[in-house]
């Protein structure tokens, strides 16, 4: 028998699973760090573009239509390839956390806008006229109600921010894919190297995804 | 929670069905009389499909002012079609990576692979291999710049290989063996190493020498140390152990009769 998934080459990837194990933790890592800059980017830049100043809206609209309009892929190979071209030579874990922290980020401050559009224009004022200022009224009164309107859409961007370090195997990321890359490479034992590495996959996003479903369900927001 | 890890557990099982039918599905043994199926059902689609690199120059190389794939591996497949066929011509060639060549020889996509394929024991369970037509060694490529001659200089260094990693294997060995310690990182393409190099992503670009060779250019250097001889054979299925033996022939034939050695010469590799 010597198909793509021979017995043997399961064999294998089971004695070899540590390889998989530390792509998987690596994986975890980066995903949480660039999750934790995303939604701090996309909360700062969500209250921005919902703001009054046009300054301020405007160089919400450049972060988000600049990150949008361009391919994940370029941006990692930017921070990659050419930054150490001009005297910045950023570790690759910190290019898989900011590449993806950055892009998602900017989907994130969509979803924020979104959130705060949501709330009735009203609280905002009832909350100047109690003397709050912009800041503090978003921070007391206007993001814990977007919050619920916000929070669905939030953890589908965390299941497409996991899935979307895998772009990091391309510049030898050290996480899950590149692991099953190289792995796979050099053995030619692809078959259950990749179907391994997609079900670990579901394994992290599977999890969010079911907890985003019901987190709808609860708020009456139907997809 | 319990319902989720229910249905992980019914689409795993669900894999497992899946992918052990393919496991098993073997293709039924012909007579062994007469012509081999699967030779025969070359000659019946009347065109050898061959899985090549088009990014190694004078070895598998597309030429993108003719959008030509020309080079010593492509000549080896125009052989092994006249002897099958009759005709060198009747090859219909696809590029191929080190990660694309195993899976296409499995879905029965090409015939064979002529692309720059080491020989290793592992690969030998899953594929056939031909005789070695090519022997090559690792070699190393580093900046002018960086002052580096020698494998012991660098302790600390990163070297980048390609995912097929027998270079990998070759050079941490001998890299332990001087005492330097070593850092491997691993890109899809050649092209993709050296611009890790020129980014300074990586201080070394290691990998077969004469794949080297076609990206060098005026900052670069190729040291002249080899390592761990690669042997290159022609691979097919495993299971299709009449065209491999096709190949052999062809392959022992241009030997002994000194055509290799002259294909070798006529594209300039050392």
């Amino acid at each position: 028998m010597n198909g793509a998934f021979a017995d043997y080459k399961w064999a294998a990837l089971v004695s070899d699973w540590t390889v998989f194990g530390e792509g998987f933790a690596h994986t975890v890592l980066v995903s949480g760090l660039a999750l934790l800059l995303a939604l701090l980017l996309g909360g700062f830049f969500g209250v921005l573009s919902s703001g009054s100043s046009k300054l301020a809206k405007g160089l919400a609209r450049v972060y988000i239509e600049s990150i949008q309009n361009t391919p994940l892929v370029i941006q990692v190979f930017f921070l990659y390839h050419a930054l150490p071209h001009l005297g910045i030579m950023l570790p690759t874990f910190a290019v898989g956390v900011l590449g993806v922290g950055v892009y998602h980020g900017a989907y994130v401050s969509e979803v924020v806008r979104a959130g705060i559009q949501a709330v009735p224009r009203g609280q905002l004022e009832a909350a100047y006229s109690q003397g709050f200022s912009f800041w503090r009224a978003m921070r007391h009164i206007i993001l814990p109600q977007a919050k619920r309107m916000a929070f669905p859409p939030l953890t589908n961007q965390a299941v497409s921010l996991i899935k979307n370090t895998s772009v990091l195997a391309m510049v030898a990321g050290g996480e899950l894919m590149y692991q099953a890359d190289s792995w796979s490479s050099s053995n030619l034992y692809y078959g259950p190297a990749y179907v391994a590495t997609g079900i670990l996959y579901i394994a992290l996003c599977l999890p969010l995804a079911t907890y985003a479903r019901r987190l709808e369900e609860q708020t009456g927001v139907k997809g | 929670m319990k319902r989720f890890y229910a249905l992980l557990a019914v689409m795993m099982m669900g894999l497992m069905v899946i992918t052990s039918g393919c496991g098993s599905s073997k293709p039924a043994q012909g007579a062994q009389s007469g012509v081999a199926p699967e030779i025969k059902a070359i000659k019946d689609r009347g065109v050898l499909k061959v899985g090549v690199k088009v990014d190694v120059p004078k070895f598998g190389f597309k030429d993108p002012q003719t959008n030509k794939i020309d080079g010593l591996e492509i000549d080896l497949a125009r052989a092994i079609a006249q002897q099958v066929l009759g005709d060198p011509n009747k090859i219909e060639l696809q590029g191929v990576t080190a990660k694309t060549r195993g899976p296409l020889l499995d879905n029965g996509e090409i015939d064979l692979v002529i692309a720059t394929f080491t020989i290793t024991e592992e690969r030998k369970k899953s594929y056939n291999f031909s005789e070695p037509y090519f022997t090559d060694g690792v070699g190393m490529m580093v900046k002018k710049s960086a002052g580096l001659s020698a494998l012991k200089d660098m302790d600390g260094k990163k070297i980048g290989v390609a995912q097929s990693a027998t270079s990998r294997k070759a050079l941490q060995e001998e890299a332990a063996k001087v005492g330097a310690k070593v850092q491997f990182l691993e890109f899809g393409t050649y092209p993709e190493i050296k611009t890790a190099l020129d980014a300074g992503r990586v201080d070394v670009f290691a990998v077969d020498a004469s794949i080297l060779s076609g990206y060098l250019d005026d900052s670069t250097l190729v040291l002249q140390d080899r390592y761990a001889p690669q042997q290159y054979g022609v691979a097919s299925k495993k299971d299709n152990a009449a065209l491999t033996k096709v190949v052999d022939e062809v392959i022992a034939g241009m030997k002994k009769s000194g055509e290799l050695d002259k294909l070798i010469q006529k594209w300039g590799i050392k």
